[in-house]
């Protein structure tokens, strides 16, 4: 087999690795990208919806005739109405000893946060519909409100829900090594509690769904904001399933040639998913009946409608303006709004106000951590235990629950740091707050406390924060294992240390004694900050095993490549692209594969009926290793089913084929070339084909070795104006390794941006609720999202290791936001000479700290 | 001079003139409309974005008689006689913008929801001030929000438009 | 978020908008720039019943300059008084105030008296027009009237403004060449309303302080100037001592209350730190050309 490597050489093409500008803009800055809110269609009706202005609250009644009858509002539907026909959120990531408290799309007898839906209005203009908003008349009768983390551990209050055991609706612990040994081993142990507050993904984009209904079938055309269209049509056909299970199971049966493929397929999955099938721990779904078991009842009822089902939703996703996580989930208003449009048989679109999106598009990062660290008195880390509490909000996540960030704390903790033994509980709590979501790089926060812990350790022990990673971290050839303490592999090459020893290499160590004097004579105060991460992007196969056996089954990538009749390329992807340039990465990898050039391939992506199933769709920094992994195999199948026939038709070799810009020949005679074209016509005339592809290659990609880890050390210096408390990032330094660059352009973006939303967090952004669930930022006048003048220029140094793998790129969509506020606190912890626990350092804080103004009490 | 009163209640609408990238459109408005909806629902024009309707986030900034203007804090009847330039303005049948192209070259987007907004301030920005500073840049350009970029590519693209338009010599 | 229904109506001249307001009262509500007003109403946070545009009055679209005072008309939008060459030099506080003013986009299109009628405490320009001791011009179908500033500013978004009445424009007194003035602030990013500022001015003569100004804004539910702080300086040279002393009294004096951005101990520990900044910065800048 040729390798990509030389045909890319011998092509002289090579797209992959350059610096190639964005094909998207061509739409993008004509302005002619199709947003949700772009698209023009005939007929469409527009939804509002009535939220819950308290944060905790009985509803005794609601009243929507004076709404229903204001002009132009085609129907008002109350909570109860659209809950009679939905099925509830199903607790679909259970854990053992998670209770995930059902909940449907609105809420009809009590509200549990502020901007809790009570009733969807239905009207021919956003303007009419938020009219009638005003009319309707809600009797509340106020609760009392679960405002924080320490509210909800407190036992006696009152309960959001009522299964629950108070408000605490989890807590597991895992145990890696003898922690017990490692604490009484240890000269001494150091005990610390850090916090952060709720922050919130804020993508410039808010959310949006149109469900377009064809008027003669019924068939739900559903557009929207997601990132994750396959499973937000499955959802939204489970949700929408209102016959009884036996009904159900009566049409099913009936159905022969439905139940044959049905069972055929299962078959099929079984066979080749036996092994991870038998490794998934039902725990959670024990767990979870035993508190309610009508669970049982909701499952089955959506399970048995899904396999008697005619149809089921298409779902497409055009262009999306960001989402860094908060469109993955499915949204309560997703299923309302297509439950709406549904009952009406009419076309329905709800566009997400900046304003509801502060309430509830997703927020995060509400979570404590104690941790204590055995450590011997010259630095050397032994054991670590670690007590979390998540705040969940009101609302579980669907499909990702919160639980799943506790998950992933388990396996990240330690971090690329050898220790001996670590423990870990986490708690999730309910509180009467807006949902959470994922925020680019859910986990996030282990960095966050461990690397400000290790700077903490590192100045009770008198050394240095240098010293204590350099005697800490695992190296390549010296002290690097085989495998993380908590399960997953990491291959050798892919070092921490690489990236912290070049990081130390472009800090001037002197020159940043000289600028700290010089910060002092102006009355300010500069500090140097650092923290090292590793991040499986997407991890070597074991990774999700390691963080809930079983759940490996739901992390392949499917992808399919095309050539038609005609020679044109296509590739079809099932991610669904926010801002990370699929477009032109893809098209990057594809051309190198097949030798031709970036406007000969065609990207295809969103549209359900096209792309095949994903579950997780783009997240997780998966775009590049996965999504362009299955690209590229795709891609490297057809090439060779091409070259064979391209060999009979020029009475040649396979071996001595080459193609370049798209000529495919025989080496060195390029004059006697054909095209994909005729190759494809061949193909066509030979087999009698017009309205198929000529080629055709579907893949499960499951990604490479023990590969898989992006890693990377952020060094921050950060300047405070000790009389005004007010900040400035005079340098910042990200050393990273993500594996060979597709796309240099592209990475630097992904990284800068990153950075950002951590500057954002550490000095600007927070979704501030009051100790009774009010939330106090509710416009962009509030919640601060920075400018340029608060962003400064972010160096980044690459490191491009290569491994084994034939897809060697790592992702590296969420590693800015990971590293960025742990460096930042440190360098302000080194600044102003205290231990900082908190994550949100706004100027007030800031002077508190410092001892220039009283703590407010 | 001054013009005739208008006047209209509740669900009455305004005979409006709006002159958007020089195509004059003659529309009856109802008065509460904004003209960032009029734009985008009446002209069809739905390059100018609105990510918060309360000014702030600047991704529906167009150009109201050549200066750059909030479309979500403007009522379409304020707007009448007005020139308006928006993003779909900028090109020209020999190609893209000056600003557009920089845009393109210094890869400055991500998402590009908030680009409208950008690329409508920078144009007004190189057009007061062709040689700015990176200072200047940022703080023309702090009234628009970007979420995906950090907003270095997009220092760099108003950077690289200011050679391209021949502002200063590389 | 968009605006509920409301009557609109554009008169084409002062006097139909004066009898607009007249038979409307209370329900009445002036559009001028609209940069306060239409996100207010797109929240729908109390919508007014008639919307008055002013917009194209050609009556209060002028700055006029004075021996002794620049009235800025009603409709003088910020970016046309931030960039005019009489304000920066007779009224240079008022060109300095207005850079902090939100950003181009908003300064565009926001009206100087607009910021000024609408009264948000957190604003510069009410604290300008305390601290040059501006006078209000007000009109209504009965007639006219002025008001000095001290009078005019009386609570959160409240002023001597009757229902029926207009800001027709403003008079900033006109400064002598020993006079000068800045504004300095602290916000959470740039162009953001204030968590705390003040809008000062000195008189200095043969390096004496002849008169002085300092009226704080974000601190209180209006525009506060504080005359103790200024007699402290009275008489003084300027010195870094001198301003120290002023400082003192003014954090001696305010009781701000804490937000979300800004406890009470930092606004109150910034009014005490943007004294002695501002006060510096003014005496810098008398006798530069602006
Ligand atoms: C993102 C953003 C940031 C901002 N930042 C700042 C800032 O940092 N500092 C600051 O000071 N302002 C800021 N503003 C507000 C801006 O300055 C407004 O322009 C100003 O407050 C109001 O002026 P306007 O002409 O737009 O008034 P409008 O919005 O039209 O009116 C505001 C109010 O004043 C009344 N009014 C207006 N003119 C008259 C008149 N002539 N007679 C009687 N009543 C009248 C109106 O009825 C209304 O109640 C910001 C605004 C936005 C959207
Ligand atoms: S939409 Fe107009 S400023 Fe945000
Ligand atoms: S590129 Fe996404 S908001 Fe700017």
């Amino acid at each position: 087999m040729s390798s990509a490597t030389t045909d890319r050489q011998s092509s002289g093409l090579g797209f992959v690795g350059q610096r190639v500008k964005r094909v998207e803009d061509e739409r993008f800055l004509v302005g002619e990208g199709k947003f949700i809110a772009d698209l023009n269609h005939e007929g469409m009706l527009h939804a509002a919806f009535a939220r819950s202005p308290f944060a905790h609250a009985k509803i005794n009644s609601i009243d929507v005739a004076a709404a229903s009858r204001l002009p132009g509002v085609v129907k008002v539907f109350t909570g109860a109405e659209l809950n009679a026909v939905t099925n509830p959120f199903i607790p679909f990531f259970t854990v053992g000893g998670l209770y995930t408290p059902l909940y449907s799309c609105m809420s009809d007898d009590r509200v549990r946060h502020i901007g809790d839906p009570v009733a969807l209005v239905v009207a021919e203009s956003r303007y009419i519909a938020e009219d009638a908003l005003e009319l309707i008349e809600v009797d509340y009768e106020d609760l009392e409100a679960i405002g924080s983390i320490d509210a909800a551990l407190k036992p006696g209050r009152t309960q959001l829900w009522e299964k629950a055991d108070g408000n605490v609706l989890g807590e597991f612990t895992d145990t890696f090594g003898d922690v017990d040994e490692a604490f009484n081993q240890a000269d001494r142990v150091i005990t610390k509690t850090f916090d952060c507050p709720r922050q919130s993904n804020q993508p410039m984009e808010t959310r949006g769904i149109a469900v377009v209904v064809d008027p003669t079938t019924g068939h739900l055309d559903i557009h929207s904001t997601s990132q994750a269209p396959h499973f937000k049509k499955w959802a939204i056909a489970a949700m929408l399933v209102k016959d009884s299970t036996a009904a159900s199971l009566a049409k099913f049966a009936r159905n022969s040639e439905r139940r044959s493929a049905f069972l055929a397929a299962a078959k099929d999955f079984v066979a080749a998913n036996k092994e991870k099938m038998a490794q998934q721990d039902n725990s959670g779904m024990v767990s979870q009946l035993k508190k309610d078991p009508s669970t049982m009842l909701h499952q089955l009822r959506m399970g048995a409608g899904l396999l008697a089902a005619d149809d089921y939703p298409t779902v497409m996703a055009a262009d999306i303006g960001g989402a860094f996580g908060s469109k993955g989930p499915v949204a309560r208003e997703d299923v309302a709004v297509a439950a709406a449009a549904s009952e009406l048989g009419r076309s329905v679109q709800w566009i997400e106000d900046r304003v509801e999106n502060l309430l509830d598009g997703g927020q995060a990062r509400e979570e404590r951590f104690t941790m204590s660290v055995a450590v011997d008195n010259d630095g050397m880390l032994k054991g670590l235990r670690v007590d979390a509490v998540l705040d969940q909000g009101a609302y579980t996540g669907f499909p990702v629950a919160p639980a799943l960030i506790a998950l992933l704390w388990k396996v990240y903790f330690p971090g690329p740091y050898n220790l001996d033994a670590f423990e870990i509980t986490s708690k999730i709590v309910t509180t009467n707050k807006g949902r959470v979501v994922p925020y680019r790089g859910p986990w996030a926060n282990e960095t966050w406390a461990r690397e400000r812990m290790l700077d903490l350790v590192a100045a009770e022990l008198g050394l240095t924060p240098v010293e204590i990673r350099s005697r800490n971290v695992m190296r390549e050839g010296v002290s690097m294992p085989d495998a993380f303490i908590t399960g997953p592999t990491i291959d050798e090459t892919m070092s921490v240390a690489k990236t912290f020893d070049r990081a130390l290499e472009m800090i001037d160590f002197d020159q940043l004694k000289r600028d700290k004097a010089d910060a002092e004579g102006r009355g300010h105060r500069l500090g140097l900050g650092i923290a090292s991460y590793h991040e499986a992007a997407p991890g070597p196969p074991n990774f999700f095993s390691s963080v809930q056996p079983g759940t490996d089954l739901f992390v392949y990538e499917d992808g399919r490549a095309e050539i038609g009749t005609d020679g044109t390329i296509r590739m079809f992807t099932s991610q669904s692209p926010h801002g990370q340039s699929h477009q032109t990465t893809y098209k990057q990898v594809a051309a190198d594969e097949f030798g031709v050039k970036m406007e000969d391939v065609e990207i295809v992506w969103g549209d359900t009926d096209r792309t095949q199933f994903s579950f997780l769709g783009t997240g997780g920094s998966r775009g590049g290793p996965m999504g362009g992994g299955v690209m590229r195999m795709t891609a490297r199948e057809l090439r060779q089913q091409v070259e064979k026939v391209a060999a009979d038709m020029l009475e040649a070799s396979v071996d001595d084929i080459d193609i370049i810009d798209g000529n495919i020949h025989v080496a060195g005679v390029p004059s006697r070339g054909i095209s994909y074209a005729d190759v494809a016509g061949k193909v066509a005339a030979d087999r009698n084909i017009t309205d198929e592809p000529a080629f055709m290659e579907a893949m499960k990609y499951e990604g490479v070795g023990n590969g898989g880890w992006s890693v990377a050390t952020h060094v921050a210096w950060v300047d405070i104006d000790l009389e005004t408390g007010e900040v400035e990032i005079p340098r910042y330094l990200v050393v990273e390794d993500c594996g060979p660059i597709i796309n240099p352009g592209v990475v630097d973006g992904q990284v800068r941006g990153g950075v950002a939303q951590g500057i954002g967090a550490v000095f600007y952004e927070r979704t501030h609720y009051d100790d009774n669930a009010n939330l106090m930022s509710t416009t962009y006048m509030d919640y601060l999202v920075p400018t340029a003048m608060e962003i400064p220029n972010i160096e980044i140094e690459h490191m491009e290791t290569l491994t084994e793998g034939e897809n060697d790129a790592r992702g590296t969509g969420e590693g800015g936001m990971i590293g960025a506020p742990a460096a930042l606190t440190n360098a302000v912890s080194d600044a102003l000479g205290v231990q900082v626990t908190e994550q949100y350092l706004p100027p007030y804080r800031l002077l508190e700290l410092a001892g220039v103004i009283e703590p407010e009490k | 001079m001054s013009q005739p009163s208008v006047s209209a209640a509740p669900g009455e609408t305004i005979a409006v003139n709006l002159q958007v990238n020089g195509t004059s459109h003659s529309l009856e408005v109802d008065p509460r409309r904004s003209l960032a909806d009029v734009i985008r629902e009446d002209v069809g024009l739905t390059g100018t974005h609105l990510g918060c309707e309360h000014g702030v986030c600047g991704a529906c900034t167009v150009l109201a008689d050549g200066e750059p203007s909030r479309a979500c804090l403007m009522l379409a009847v304020q707007a009448d006689g007005v020139e308006i330039t928006t993003i779909e303005g900028l090109a020209t049948d020999a190609g893209m913008h000056p600003v557009q192209q920089a845009m393109h070259d210094a890869m400055s987007f991500q998402c590009a929801f908030c680009s409208p907004g950008f690329l409508m301030s920078t144009v007004a920005l190189l057009r007061d001030n062709p040689e700015p500073t990176e200072a200047e840049i940022r703080e023309e350009l702090s009234g628009n929000l970007c979420r995906c970029t950090g907003y270095q590519s997009i220092v760099d693209g108003v950077e690289t438009a200011v050679q391209l338009m021949g502002g200063k010599s590389s | 978020m968009k605006n509920p229904p409301f009557h609109y109506h554009r008169p084409a001249t002062l006097d139909e908008a004066l009898a607009l307001l007249a038979e409307f009262g209370d329900d009445g509500k002036i559009l001028a720039g609209g940069q306060s007003l239409l996100p207010v109403m797109a929240l729908r946070l109390g919508p007014p019943a008639h919307v008055i545009d002013i917009g194209t009055l050609e009556e209060l679209k002028s700055i006029e300059v004075s021996d002794t005072a620049v009235t800025i008309g009603a409709m003088v939008r910020h970016a046309e008084a931030e960039h005019s060459a009489e304000v920066a030099e007779y009224t240079p506080l008022v060109a300095a105030a207005l850079p902090h003013v939100g950003h181009r986009a908003i300064r565009n299109r926001g009206t100087v008296v607009g910021s000024i009628a609408h009264a948000d405490s957190a604003a510069e320009m009410p604290a300008v027009c305390l601290a040059t001791s501006a006078t209000m011009h007000l009109a209504s179908a009965e007639g006219t009237r002025n008001v000095a500033a001290p009078d005019f500013f009386q609570g959160f978004f409240t002023t001597a403004i009757e229902p029926n009445e207009i800001l027709t424009g403003v008079s900033f007194p006109a400064w002598g060449p020993t006079t000068s003035g800045t504004v300095v602030e602290v916000s959470r990013r740039h162009g953001d309303y204030a968590m705390c500022g003040v809008a000062c001015a000195l008189d200095v003569a043969d390096n004496v302080i002849n008169g002085a100004a300092l009226a704080f804004f974000s601190v209180a539910s209006t525009p506060v100037r504080i005359a103790e702080a200024e007699n402290v300086l009275l008489g003084q040279a300027p010195s870094e001592a001198t301003y120290q002393a002023a400082a003192d009294v003014v954090t001696d004096t305010l009781e701000p209350e804490g937000d979300i951005h800004a406890t009470a101990a930092y606004r109150l520990h910034l009014a005490g730190v943007l004294t002695r900044r501002g006060l510096a910065e003014a005496h810098d800048r008398i006798g530069v050309p602006a």
